[in-house]
């Protein structure tokens, strides 16, 4: 039942918040933060209370919805979907807190940020391909309105672009699971993964492109990337965390729940296309952020290249890679959560992102640049924090396997050193900017946002086990299975 | 007794009958007596509704010397033909572009029609389908032309030319059809089909192509679907609202029908009946995207819809059929609510104390939906709703109606006409939410509430809980279509 109160609970928040007369933006707030607040300790519960040795799936439920169709609401996690649970609890109420800095429509704003929070954390609960659809798209129309109505920049543009694509992507997996249900006329992802691997080479991999181009947008693997820096950057602060964080996720979980369990064959078919896929957005990604101006458009290419090790990762199929590349979806998601929340209290307090406008804020702001040096070094892949780790795994783990992709994917860790120093040094050394002279320092509020983030950063990178010893069990369940 | 009992199970239509020559009786004595007319219209709904609730329960088959067939499949369809007279009965009641002294002729002309409609999906029997179909056309064309505006008259006379001449071409079909195979009667024409030579068989593949051409119209299917924009934009939006479904519900009904007939001819109808499905819906979205007046751009939505349903009919498949009745039921609700919500905005009464024609302050511009989440949130996010739900998204009855007659594509072999209706639904995506965003997103001048009739807040409301509700218990729909099949 734990996992229906997890969809719950924000969905009631949502229905809570609805009712709450639009002028009551105190307790519409305090709903919000209480909800998603109550969805993290559920998490943290889920996670506590999960059997990380076991490969089986926990907390299972097993409803008919829609009986005359085979669909059930089929929920559960398992060591591939337990860490994005609690990534997505974390995620959803940090930036729930970032969010009290939205100053108009709160009542909306809190209705659809708890509606994407049930999208989210479905999808990575979801065990029934239909429900997983429903979910994926559940997410698309909150996210529409949320970048559309608080975004800045143009924002008009972006969210319809993100809109468009993601829709185009998903359309296509439709059509993958359509032919994939008239195939195993089920739509359980357990009974499918056994289903799927009998299947003809031919139809696995027109299959497996489907789902691909689905995933793909959304991860987003070159040359589908180009909504993410726009979504990214006109999206408000709490909502690029979400983007970033989360979103993105949901892309790479997909491969992992739904590509590789049911069409084996075609996934090591696919494999080196996926390692130079991963290389070019490792390569790519780095090398466009550095030549950016804006913060948070850094941070979004930064975000290609860094998800580029995840596809990495996945190509390799060895215990080292994959691990690699679910622990860098996890740390991704709490680096440039980090990230995001601090080009936010930034911008709030200077309205601008242009890196150049900035200097010396090491002498006027320290706990924010404490904050910065540490989520930037992370991000750079500096060891001892957590971006190494998921990055060196994906490395590791891949070099055996396609030894000249990963030799040239190091060139994205130059790059991403070269960018991250620079933020660094323009932001925060060098002459102080009269304008910005007394800038006030990072509030409690925000520091509760960030701090804990932090501390995962910091934990992670000096004890990985942490959360490896949460998937490991999944992830070579995953690798027999699919090397058959 | 045989005709009694034919009776009984036709009294829906019996009672609609009455109601409608009852309701033009009644508004030629008694002008502007609003409430009689409203009384006598809902009073013979309800009746109607209560009697085919009972009639179900009787057991199916031919009435009338198998002119009609009371089956499981015109159950159907005479609930989605009651429905839509109900749903667009409440938006006649407060429509400022129909006189008000012509408000009880209307609401007897839509009985009327709701009669054809009915009796369309029940034609067993060419001259039935020909009947049914001239008198939801004869409806139709009185209807479109009730507004007071000239747009109103020349879409009703444009309306009537291409309906007439669709009607000849139809009628000369069926006679081509009666020249060879010597009957009217669907089941004697399947039957002589099997039996005939090379070249009556041509002589029927023509006169099923015009035959079919009739039925298109009435779809608008292309190439017959060039009448629409122009009597959609015309036409008063409660009628461009009852246009948009009921003869398109009805027309696929008869078009099911009249392929059982035809059975033997299918084969060689199929690879052109498929081609122009997938010109049918690029067309109605490709064009859609660029309109900017809303009826002129629902007008192309519903072309597009169109197409859709069309892949349920052509797979010639259960899947298909059950696929085209649940998609059926879902246009029903969302395509009527989202007319209910475009003419509670265009219609928006001048404030008081001001002259202004009955349209000055909405408008049929795309522009009039600028703002409108922060002037009338409920209306906003139902309409929103309903765009959604024609869009296809989850949890929708439009997805649910939509995931089925794709997978029937897909069942039936025919990728391309699964591809095709894939890339279509993200290009309607944009216009779409494009009402969406000026809704929501855009900039808007900061204005008063808007005052939303009783009556059109009802539509709306039965509209959203029934797209809301069957996207989230669809095995309810499912359940229900089993049963009558």
């Amino acid at each position: 039942m734990i996992l229906s109160a997890l969809l719950l609970l924000p969905f009631l928040g949502f229905i809570g918040v609805l009712l709450m007369p639009k002028t009551s933006v105190r307790s519409i707030r305090r709903i919000a933060t209480v909800i998603t607040g109550l969805t993290l300790i559920l998490g943290v519960s889920l996670a506590a209370t999960f059997q990380p040795h076991l490969t089986t799936i926990q907390f299972e439920e097993r409803l008919a919805w829609i009986p005359q169709l085979g669909v059930f609401y089929h929920v559960g996690v398992d060591g591939l979907s337990i860490t994005m649970v609690l990534l997505t609890t974390l995620l959803a109420f940090l930036a729930c807190l970032a969010s009290w800095s939205i100053m108009e429509r709160q009542k909306e704003y809190f209705a659809l940020y708890l509606l994407l929070e049930v999208g989210m954390l479905g999808t990575f609960v979801a065990l029934d391909l239909f429900l997983f659809y429903v979910f994926w798209e559940v997410v698309l129309v909150p996210m529409y309105f949320l970048i559309g109505i608080w975004g800045g920049g143009r924002r008009e543009y972006s969210a319809f672009k993100f809109f468009v694509y993601t829709l185009a992507g998903s359309l296509v997996m439709l059509l993958g699971i359509l032919t994939l249900y008239f195939q195993a006329h089920t739509f359980d992802l357990t009974m499918l993964a056994v289903v799927g691997p009998s299947l003809d080479l031919r139809l696995q991999q027109f299959l497996f492109l489907a789902f691909f181009l689905g995933f793909a947008i959304k991860v987003p693997v070159f040359p589908f990337h180009t909504w993410l820096p726009d979504a990214h950057v006109d999206a408000p602060t709490p909502v690029s965390v979400l983007l970033a964080g989360v979103l993105l996720k949901m892309g790479s979980y997909g491969f992992l729940r739904i590509s590789y369990p049911l069409f084996p064959h075609a996934a090591q078919w696919f494999a080196p296309a996926m390692a130079t896929l991963g290389v070019i957005n490792i390569v790519y990604g780095g090398f466009v952020a550095m030549a950016q101006t804006d913060f948070k458009r850094l941070v979004a290419y930064s975000s290609v290249s860094h998800m580029g090790f995840v596809l990495l990762g996945l190509s390799s199929l060895t215990p080292e890679g994959m691990n690699g590349a679910l622990l860098q979806m996890f740390t991704h998601g709490t680096i440039t959560g980090g990230m995001f929340l601090l080009v936010g209290v930034l911008y709030d307090r200077t309205h601008t992102r242009q890196l150049d406008a900035f200097g010396g804020l090491g002498a006027v702001v320290p706990r924010y640049t404490a904050c910065l040096y540490v989520f930037g070094l992370a991000s750079l892949g500096l060891p001892g924090l957590s971006g190494f780790v998921g990055e060196f795994l994906s490395l590791a783990g891949t070099f055996g396997v396609w030894p000249w992709q990963t030799a040239v994917s190091v060139l994205g860790i130059v790059a991403a050193a070269a960018y991250m120093l620079t933020v660094l040094q323009r932001v925060l050394l060098g002459p102080v900017n009269p304008r910005w002279a007394h800038m006030p320092d990072m509030t409690v509020r925000e520091l509760i946002s960030v701090v804990p983030l932090f501390v995962l950063v910091v934990l992670v990178g000096v004890y990985p086990l942490f959360v490896l010893s949460l998937q490991d069990a999944g992830i070579h369940a995953l690798i027999r299975h699919v090397l058959g | 007794m045989m005709l009694g009992d034919d009776l009984l199970r036709w009294a829906p239509e019996l009672w609609l009958s009455a109601g409608a020559l009852l309701l033009l009786l009644a508004s030629v004595t008694t002008r502007r007596a609003r409430h009689v007319t409203s009384l006598i219209f809902w009073a013979t709904w309800c009746i109607a509704a209560g009697s085919l609730w009972f009639v179900q329960l009787l057991p199916h088959g031919a009435a009338f010397s198998h002119l009609i067939l009371l089956d499981s499949l015109s159950s159907v369809f005479r609930w989605l033909a009651l429905g839509s007279v109900g749903l667009v009965g409440l938006l006649l009641a407060r429509a400022s572009d129909v006189d008000p002294a012509w408000r009880g002729e209307a609401l007897g002309l839509l009985l009327m029609v709701g009669v054809g409609l009915m009796l369309m999906a029940e034609a067993n029997h060419l001259l039935m389908a020909y009947l049914s179909m001239e008198l939801v056309s004869l409806g139709s064309y009185c209807l479109v032309g009730l507004s007071r505006d000239a747009r109103s008259s020349e879409a009703a006379l444009k309306y009537f030319l291409f309906g007439a001449l669709v009607s000849g071409i139809m009628l000369f079909g069926m006679s081509l059809l009666f020249g060879a195979t010597g009957t009217l009667s669907f089941a004697e024409i399947w039957n002589a089909l099997a039996r005939l030579n090379e070249l009556s068989v041509r002589v029927c593949v023509l006169a099923a192509a015009l035959l079919l051409a009739g039925l298109a119209f009435k779809i608008s299917m292309v190439p017959f679907h060039l009448w629409t924009p122009d009597a959609y934009e015309g036409a008063p939006i409660a009628v461009t609202a009852l246009l948009s479904v009921g003869p398109k519900a009805a027309g696929l009904a008869l078009v099911l029908r009249v392929m059982v007939a035809l059975g033997p001819m299918w084969e060689r109808l199929a690879p052109t009946m498929v081609l122009l499905t997938i010109v049918t819906m690029t067309l109605g979205n490709v064009v859609a995207v660029s309109q900017r007046n809303i009826k002129r751009m629902l007008a192309y939505s519903t072309i597009a819809q169109a197409g859709y349903l069309l892949i349920g009919f052509v797979v010639n498949s259960n899947v298909g059929l059950e696929a085209l009745l649940v998609y059926l039921v879902a246009y029903l609700f969302m395509n009527l609510g989202a007319f209910a919500c475009v003419q509670a905005v265009c219609q928006e009464p001048a404030p008081a104390g001001e002259e202004a024609a009955p349209q000055a302050v909405g408008g049929e511009s795309l522009e009039a939906f600028r703002g409108l989440s922060r002037r009338a949130p409920a209306l906003a996010a139902s309409l929103a709703v309903f765009l959604l739900s024609l869009a296809g998204l989850p949890p929708l009855a439009g997805f649910i109606g939509k995931f089925l007659l794709f997978g029937a594509a897909v069942e039936a072999h025919h990728p391309f006409l699964a591809l095709a209706a894939v890339l279509n639904s993200a290009v309607a995506l944009a216009y779409y939410v494009n009402i969406i965003r000026l809704m929501y997103v855009a900039e808007a001048p900061e204005s008063a509430p808007m005052p939303v009739a009783l009556s059109i807040r009802a539509a709306v409301a039965i509209c959203a809980a029934a797209t809301i509700g069957l996207g989230l218990w669809p095995h309810l729909l499912l359940e229900w279509l089993s049963h009558l099949a």
